[in-house]
């Protein structure tokens, strides 16, 4: 191959490679195959080489992308989280609102002997008393 | 700077491929750029770097610390190793030769 056909050759496949990495070795890369097809390497294996090179330079994680990648699914669990709250928002006054105001406090009442009115005591057991969410509200 | 030098006593050139213990090998001579590096490591080893792969291993060792780039001098860029790139490449030194060490002894005691 003629030297500006070989120049041509590498100049295309150093196209190859992310603007970054041309800004910053692409004139020191073109220097360097000239001076290794002026040494006798074959320009097709130069040309190969680089687009090895390219595509592992486009294929290989960087921290910057690791970091977006990142930020993407924070940004994916936080929108999760808020649409998960804003479905739960309007089911959790319902069901507070469905539980009579005797019953809560009679489940504060821990291990209270008196019948409260409304409640039907459990037969021959001993009172259970359940821990339920919002317990601490109602109290 | 901390954490690297942390890592000084490890072997961090384990995964880090020929190419890139060839090219400390060679900046611990002084500093090269690239083509410089290219006929030291074919002199010093007789492997033939592939610019493509040079450059990503410069990439590679830069980003890990193990080198440096100096101010360009025309378009080149010379490289040079840093203090946790010579830590890196003894200590990874060191390990080949205790496994090559063993290697020896199992084929002398194998009688092969």
């Amino acid at each position: 191959m003629d030297g500006p056909r070989a120049a041509r050759l590498v100049e295309t496949v150093l196209r190859c490679y992310p603007a970054r990495w041309r800004l910053r070795h692409g004139k020191e890369a073109a220097e360097l195959a000239a001076l290794l097809i002026r040494d006798g390497t074959p320009a097709g294996s130069i040309a190969w080489s680089y687009l090895a090179g390219a595509a592992r330079e486009r294929l290989t994680p960087r921290p910057g992308r690791r970091l977006g990648t990142v930020a993407c699914a924070l940004l994916v669990a936080a929108c999760l989280l808020g649409v998960s709250a804003g479905l739960l928002a309007p089911a959790a006054p319902a069901r507070a609102s469905s539980t009579s105001q005797a019953r809560g406090r009679a489940h504060c009442r821990r291990g209270s002997p008196e019948p409260v009115p409304g409640v039907i005591p459990a037969m021959r057991r001993p009172p259970v008393i359940r821990w339920e969410a919002g317990h601490g509200r109602s109290c | 700077m901390g954490g690297r030098d942390g890592r000084a006593g490890q072997d961090v050139l384990r995964r880090a491929g020929e190419a890139s213990v060839l090219i400390l090998i060679s900046l611990a001579g002084g500093p090269r750029h690239g083509y410089a590096l290219i006929q030291d490591i074919r002199d010093l080893a007789g492997v033939e770097l592939g610019p493509g792969t040079l450059y990503g291993a410069l990439d590679r060792l830069e980003r890990l610390g193990l080198i440096e780039s100096l101010p360009a001098d025309d378009r080149r860029h010379p490289y040079r190793i840093t203090a946790p790139g010579a830590a890196a490449l003894r200590a990874h030194l060191d390990s080949l030769e205790r496994v090559s060490a063993a290697g020896r002894l199992r084929l002398r005691l194998g009688g092969i």
